[in-house]
């Protein structure tokens, strides 16, 4: 065959000799799966951090005068803790994180396309981190995650220390879109056709498109926002001609996109764990493949549906109400046809299959409320209300962190060669699952009767329901200690799991657990879709990877 | 070896039992929701605001019987196919790949919802913005951290309450002073942006007398939080007249430019016109003509801006006189004819300002 010849006398089998040494396996590595797993690391260190700040919020909120932290403090607390989750937790977990662990291993590739520029994405990373966080020295932002000018053009220097880290991020995130794009389009095995890639996969590649386009609009906007503050070029400061508007504009046309490269990935990560638990295909592969390349290209359209307030004129907005409409449908499509997957099957309840079916059950909340918000005379309502900070975090929370516990307890193993324990697991789940759910469902009711956000006081009405979701957010903060102990204990002490230990189709799962350097002894051939248990596994060249036989020859001396 | 494959599922008699208790929860949701008294927790102020609740009781709804649906056969589904003791360790589930009958209808039938929702929708949306355009004419400013109110027969600014009659149309205009304020009065289900150098208009006609909180719901500074204290009034039409006298009188000597960051008047005499000439070449003409008003370039035309009878009131009520013309220098303007920056960003001195009022007053 020639395409297999093409592969496997080309790219694929072109294998670099493993790295000896700390410093080159574990620090400054080229090797996607440690890239990931410290992706994932540095993002819980920095969830972590965000995490804290959230309950730094919600403190703050058990009094409706206030009184944990002053006003301007405050405004600082909420702003990092946003654009921190969103650039330095739930971004780089499921595209930098998951997305370079698994989906080369799923496509049979030995590594992505462009082994350095990954590592240059990672290092970016914690750098642009540190410098948010850094920015608390010197003022940080006040104005929220959107820093709307021209009120950003006032905030204390920390603010332009955002613009430079958010900045850096984004080229974090553009080089990670164009790498994985590559990856997908030119390093599948032999025979994986697009017809054929996992779920995963799929969300990967619906995703770094975004990545790569959108982001480039946040990096103009950015560096505007920089300069003006910097060196007063008037771009948004209406006093001088600029347009506090096009900021706006700038940031939604890539944070429309952003919500989409936050729960594309974390869609994949459910599309695999379902049917891997319920043991049977997931219904409806095809349209579930497609409906993510629709939202994808249809995210890059709705832009201005969170700017139903800020005076466009109303022919504008009429556009973007509709087509926001449209998005609900290929999202239906995937919410029917998960519960659809579930229909006949043997489902096992582990941990990460919970998290599965809870993700199913919250973000359907976030994204009916979604479409509640882009009725414009609904949202002229509740626009920069609770509402809004309920259906984010149902959306953020409820569905890509749901998700991205889902994909630890699920690749767990496979970074470690460990099970993380399941009773630990199960009760994390549970006081989250009940945690989120006290902590965001009343802000609905809070925002439709008048709590506006980003306040640090608030009308004494609203009182008994802000201490009843104060209490319950420290409940699922408890339960985020209980999965770091986990992990920690598991690390070492968990169980060993073997190549496999969820009886899974895909191809990650058919290698030792963690997984060679080479990843694959023979790049295998693909010669079907791996859900259907009823068949058996459809590849071929597998036969050496789980013996002894020694390890491909390293070709790499160039 | 065990029989690993599961029988051909088929929908039995549990699927149509679970069916049908999730249409009576759904029907009995979409009852609680025409039913739900939302008007005790949050009167509706003005005509559209019912028109909006109609929306969200509508949304609310066809949303809550669709979870109910997805919700209800996600957690029958995950109960009465999960694995059991008795099975054999690699049972399988039924390998249904698709239904192509199944994915046609839940593609179709969403995108038909879509179409309902988007006529619904836009009806609604229609109706508050078709309201009277000829109504009593108020404009709201932002402010770091509150709200003043303009109104055509006041002096100057309001700056407490903002008191609108009972049953006549109003046309509202937004703007800012400063920074983007939110301006929001839940009980009218309605809200805009207050956006520096643009002027926004919501329209609409108050059906409810009473004293409703105007909050601001885009960040702002500090005090953001802070910025929920002002009312507004709807009340019946005398006391309405009793309240705009109380102020037309208090304020029978304000300036109407924007109230100064000194609040001290800037002395105009020794005001040097060959000086003000220049300076205006400097500053001015990129935004403003020597020629009749209506000849605007960015801002209007500034022939005999101090002494033109056509010219029209720099700002409400009043025809222009110097010290409102030293003010607007000194402050800035935000309002109908756009935005002009202040004396700080132009770097504009006293005596500059002096100068060029001494010029301008030249123009005849």
């Amino acid at each position: 065959m020639a395409v297999a010849a093409i592969h496997s006398g080309g790219i694929a089998e072109h294998i670099h000799p493993e790295p000896q040494g700390f410093v080159r396996r574990y620090v400054f590595s080229l090797d996607h799966k440690i890239i990931g797993i410290q992706y994932i690391i540095t993002a819980f260190v920095f969830f972590m951090l965000s995490g804290l700040l959230a309950e730094a919020i919600r403190t703050q909120l058990l009094n409706p005068n206030g009184g944990f932290v002053a006003p301007g403090t405050y405004n600082e607390v909420y702003s990092v803790h946003g654009s921190a989750m969103v650039w330095l937790v739930i971004i780089p977990l499921l595209t930098g994180g998951f997305g370079n662990l698994v989906f080369p291993l799923q496509i049979g590739a030995r590594d992505v396309a462009f082994p350095w520029l990954n590592m240059l994405s990672f290092w970016i990373f914690p750098v642009a981190g540190l410098m948010l966080f850094s920015s608390f020295l010197m003022g940080a932002p006040t104005a929220g995650w959107m820093e709307y000018p021209p009120i950003s053009l006032q905030g204390a220097a920390g603010t332009s220390m955002w613009c430079a880290a958010i900045f850096l991020v984004g080229v974090s995130s553009t080089i990670t879109g164009i790498n994985f794009v590559v990856t997908i389009l030119k390093m599948r095995a032999p025979g994986m056709t697009f017809t054929r890639m996992p779920l995963f996969v799929w969300g990967q590649f619906a995703t770094a498109p975004l990545l790569m386009i959108a982001t480039t609009a946040l990096a103009a906007a950015l560096a505007a926002l920089f300069i003006e503050r910097q060196f007063g070029v008037p771009f948004f400061d209406p006093t001088k001609g600029g347009s506090p508007v096009m900021w706006q504009h700038m940031f939604w046309f890539y944070s429309h996109p952003a919500v989409y490269i936050m729960i594309l990935p974390a869609f994949g990560i459910i599309s695999e764990v379902l049917p891997t638990f319920a043991r049977k295909p997931v219904f409806g592969y095809k349209l579930i493949a497609f409906s993510s390349m629709a939202i994808a290209l249809l995210g890059f359209m709705v832009w201005a549906h969170h700017m139903f307030t800020s005076g466009l004129a109303p022919f504008l907005q009429l556009p973007f109400m509709i087509l926001t409409y449209i998005i609900g449908v290929p999202t239906g499509i995937k919410i029917f046809s998960w519960t659809a997957t579930l229909f006949g099957g043997k489902i096992h309840y582990s941990t990460a299959m919970l998290f599965a079916i809870g993700f199913i059950g919250l973000f359907t909340i976030g994204g009916i409320t979604g479409i509640f918000l882009a009725a414009i005379p609904f949202d002229l309502h509740v626009h920069g209300t609770y509402f809004i900070v309920a259906h984010l975090h149902y959306v953020l929370v409820g569905g890509s962190l749901m998700g991205v516990f889902a994909g630890m307890y699920y690749w767990f193993p496979k970074m470690s060669g460990r099970l993380l324990n399941e009773t630990l697991g199960k009760i994390h789940f549970w006081l989250f699952f009940i945690g989120f759910n006290c902590t965001f469902l009343p802000m609905h009711w809070l925002g439709m009767l008048g709590m506006p956000r980003e306040v640090a006081t608030y009308d004494p009405q609203f009182t008994f329901w802000n201490r009843f979701e104060s209490v319950a957010s420290y409940l699922m903060t408890f339960a985020i200690l209980i999965f770091f102990v986990n992990v920690l204990w598991s690390i070492r002490n968990g169980r060993r799991s073997g190549p496999n230990p969820w009886g899974a189709r895909t191809l990650e799962w058919q290698i030792p657990s963690p997984p060679h350097y080479y990843n694959f002894k023979h790049v295998p051939t693909v010669y079907g879709l791996p859900y259907d248990f009823s068949q058996p596994l459809p590849y071929k060249g597998l036969e050496e990877e789980l013996t002894d036989s020694p390890p491909p020859v390293a070709a790499g001396a160039h | 070896m065990v029989e690993r494959t599961a029988q051909p599922a088929r929908l039995g008699r549990g699927f149509w039992v679970v069916t049908a208790v999730l249409a009576a929860l759904a029907v009995a949701a979409i009852v609680f929701c025409y039913v739900f008294p939302l008007e005790r927790y949050l009167p509706a102020a003005i005509v559209t605001a019912r028109q909006v609740d109609d929306l969200i009781r509508f949304m609310s709804a066809t949303g809550s019987a669709l979870y109910i649906f997805v919700a209800g056969y996600l957690i029958y589904f995950a109960i009465a196919f999960r694995a059991k003791a008795s099975d054999a360790p690699d049972a399988i589930g039924v390998q249904i790949h698709d239904n192509r009958k199944l994915e046609f209808w839940w593609t179709v039938i969403p995108l038909l919802f879509v179409l309902v929702l988007s006529v619904v929708s836009v009806r609604i949306w229609y109706e508050i913005l078709l309201e009277p355009e000829n109504g009593l004419v108020v404009e709201a400013i932002g402010h770091q951290f509150y709200f003043s109110f303009r109104y055509p027969d006041i002096n100057g600014e309001v700056t407490d309450e903002m008191h609108i009659p009972l049953n006549v149309p109003v046309t509202l205009n937004l703007t800012s002073a400063d920074v983007i304020h939110g301006f929001w009065v839940p009980a009218m289900r309605l809200k805009n942006d207050t956006v520096p150098g643009l002027v926004t208009t919501i329209r609409f006609t108050p059906r409810l007398a009473g004293r409703y909180p105007i909050i601001c719901t885009q960040f702002c500074g500090v005090e953001h939080s802070e910025m929920d204290k002002q009312v507004l009034v709807i009340e019946d039409k005398a006391s309405f007249d009793r309240w705009y006298k109380g102020w037309q009188q208090k304020n029978a000597r304000a300036s109407n430019a924007l109230p100064g960051a000194s609040g001290q008047a800037i002395p105009l005499q020794g005001g040097d016109v060959a000086a003000g000439k220049a300076l205006f070449s400097q500053k001015c003409t990129a935004c403003h003509k020597l020629a009749p008003f209506n000849q605007t370039l960015v801002g209007p035309g500034l022939e005999a801006v101090l002494h033109d009878p056509a010219h029209p009131d720099l700002v409400n009520g009043k025809a222009a006189n110097p010290a409102d013309v030293a003010s607007i220098l000194e402050n800035g303007y935000t309002g109908s004819m756009g935005a002009m920056p202040s004396a700080s960003s132009n770097g504009l001195s006293p005596q500059d300002i002096a100068n060029l009022v001494a010029f301008l007053n030249t123009l005849k």
